[in-house]
């Protein structure tokens, strides 16, 4: 009956909650009037299929398939309410097109957590920024699994990610929640991160975080695991998202460091900015060969693309931030109905030089939320298409796409009318080239108070949607999704 | 005459002792409900003290029993009536040890007395324990 590590959890909990102090989860949410706070409304009920209304446009030919997109939806209970922005449960929002037409379904995934929180009308369980309360079972991770931060198509099914614990399967066309994915019963209960990479061929990398170790998934096109092997880094540092060429893996460690495990999880956590931030380059072929680089400290959560130049020089974009207010006190703040008015993250550029040195180069666009074409997705020649952040207002405003080989930048700013969620690339039948197809994405219409669905030419983003429709519900931002072609 | 005065105390309190004993002895038929493999084993650990239960003491039984049949129950017979806890999981795998993965998270169900749940670690001592009385006791529990 020995649960080592599990164990361990229980000497430290009640240690170290000391940084959700500010934060008083009990708040009532109506005292929030700004009308960004719509982005973080609770839903009620699953939303069943229904037809968009076309705003203006029409959906481009050869644009069929699903934007599959997951955030949290549920944030506030008569008991309890969560402490934090990433612990609501997931609500996977399904937009499919087919035939000129557009529907929305989005329906909660069904995990443990929800469960035990709508049983005690309460949220009780711990999680990134929530402390447990009364109530709470926590007998694994995916106890507290709120499969909220992004959803992949592997195979047949839908997978709903979180970051801590295993893929919550549901069915494609339903949305019903399958269960827990085991890809091996001596795996149960790995973690399972909410960015895996998937190559041009199809096949899929991806880690699950413990302090300072991580297992690196490796699946076939199809969704079979073809390896899972455990790799030590040089330190416990908190990696939400990491990147790859087609033949490395790039570990990020920014110096906000676990120092205990600790409920809520970011409540263990220190910055520790003296200490720099290292990268971490494993070769695919052998994940023993590894090289580490040292930057300057920032704090991240999204990497963009990575690719290798023929001199051996690897580069990839990151959006950073100068440290982690945001994931600890900004993200919280936001559920009560306040704007942190802290820095955005600005959109940079990292170089890992053949000669062993690297070097970052910060822009000034304010930016979340890097997507790239996955036809190039480790390659040279690949394009990142952002959110772009108004600094000082909550959440994001417009997209941008950005060339690193100096094509012209392009923007479009959706206004104050509306939070621009990520927005991912959907190829054009029969093209080739980086970016030669749309941007599909969702906002939250703040006037209408629904939530909409635009279409870019992905190589004429300034021009503006070539397509916008409507949805009859508002549902909160979201965080990640992917479009699966039809 | 004191030495056997002493002796005739001694066998008194002896008798007096085994006709209680007797009397009072319990036994407990663990149950398992709920089991979705039927497959394995049941390995279960039965304590009568919180400071075994924690870890610092000897376990009063353990047994294992097998998980394919439509009942799965162990009787656990010559009990001391009083408070117990079990712990249990399913040995899905029949390799004798509890699974775990390589981050130290069980990978086969486990279970406690009163269908008690954890919080980080194991269910308490408080929340798994139960009355033992003198005669036939049943503790059914769920798993998997």
């Amino acid at each position: 009956m020995d649960r080592r590590s599990f164990l361990n959890l229980g000497a430290a909990a009640g240690a170290g909650l000391a940084a959700a102090a500010w934060f008083d989860p009990d708040r009532v949410y109506a005292q929030a009037t700004a009308p960004w706070t719509l982005g973080l409304a609770d839903v009620e009920d699953d939303v069943a299929p229904h037809k968009l209304r076309r705003l203006h446009g029409r959906l481009p030919a050869g644009l069929e398939g699903a934007l599959y997109r997951n955030g949290p939806a549920k944030f506030r209970r008569p008991g309890r309410s969560v402490g934090h922005w990433f612990d609501g449960d997931g609500m996977v929002r399904a937009w499919t097109l087919a035939g000129g037409e557009a529907t929305l379904a989005a329906r909660f995934v069904d995990t443990p957590k929800r469960r035990i929180e709508t049983s005690a009308k309460a949220c009780v369980m711990p999680g990134f920024g929530t402390k447990a309360a009364p109530g709470s079972q926590l007998e694994g991770p995916d106890d507290s699994n709120a499969a909220n931060t992004s959803v992949i198509r592997v195979g047949d099914a839908l997978w709903a990610l979180w970051e801590g614990g295993s893929p919550a399967a549901l069915d494609p066309v339903s949305l019903e929640t399958k269960g827990f994915a085991v890809l091996r019963q001596d795996l149960k209960s790995m973690p399972f991160s909410a960015h895996p990479r998937r190559e041009a061929s199809g096949r899929l990398w991806n880690f699950g975080w413990w302090r300072d170790q991580v297992v690196v998934w490796r699946l076939s096109p199809q969704g079979a695991l073809e390896d899972a092997r455990i790799v030590k880094l040089p330190r416990a540092s908190y990696i939400h998202d990491f990147t790859a060429t087609d033949r490395h893996l790039i570990f990020v460690l920014q110096p906000w460091v676990q120092e205990r495990m600790a409920m809520p999880f970011n409540s263990g956590f220190a910055w520790r900015p003296e200490q720099g931030t290292q990268v971490v380059v494993i070769d695919k072929a052998d994940l023993d060969k590894r090289r580490v680089f040292e930057l300057p400290p920032f704090f991240f959560f999204h990497l963009g693309d990575a690719w290798a130049e023929a001199d051996g020089t690897i580069r990839f974009d990151a959006c950073i931030d100068p440290d982690p207010s945001f994931a600890v006190t900004g993200a919280a703040k936001l559920l009560s109905g306040e704007a942190s008015g802290g820095p955005a993250p600005r959109l940079a550029l990292v170089t890992l030089g053949a000669d062993g040195k690297a070097r970052l180069e910060q822009t000034s666009d304010a930016a979340e939320f890097p997507r790239n074409d996955p036809r190039y997705a480790g390659l040279a020649g690949n394009m990142t298409v952002h959110t772009v952040i108004e600094p000082g207002r909550p959440l994001s405003r417009g997209i941008a796409t950005r060339d690193w080989r100096g094509g012209k930048a392009q923007a479009f700013d959706f206004g104050l009318d509306h939070l621009v969620e990520e927005f991912v690339f959907a190829p054009r039948p029969g093209g080739s080239a980086a970016f030669d197809g749309w941007l599909v994405g969702t906002t939250l219409n703040l006037k209408a108070k629904a939530s909409e669905l635009h279409v870019f030419d992905a190589r004429r983003v300034a021009d503006g949607p070539v397509c916008s429709l409507r949805a009859e519900a508002a549902l909160p931002v979201s965080f990640h999704g992917n479009f699966v072609r039809g | 005459m004191r030495p056997i005065k002493t002796f005739a105390v001694v066998l008194s309190i002896a008798a007096l002792a085994a006709t209680a004993a007797a009397a009072q002895e319990a036994s407990l038929t663990v149950a398992f409900a709920g089991v979705k493999a039927h497959k394995g084993k049941m390995m279960g650990v039965l304590f009568d003290s919180q400071a075994a239960y924690d870890g610092k003491g000897e376990a009063v039984r353990a047994f294992a029993v097998a998980a394919d049949g439509a009942t799965i129950e162990e009787r656990l017979p010559g009990l001391k009536p009083g408070r117990y806890a079990i712990r249990v999981f399913h040995d899905l795998d029949g390799d004798g040890k509890m699974g775990l993965n390589p981050f130290g998270i069980p990978t086969e169900p486990f279970a406690f007395s009163n269908d008690a749940k954890g919080m980080m670690g194991p269910a308490s001592w408080d929340a798994a324990a139960f009355e033992v009385k003198a005669g036939d006791n049943v503790q059914t529990i769920h798993i998997d």
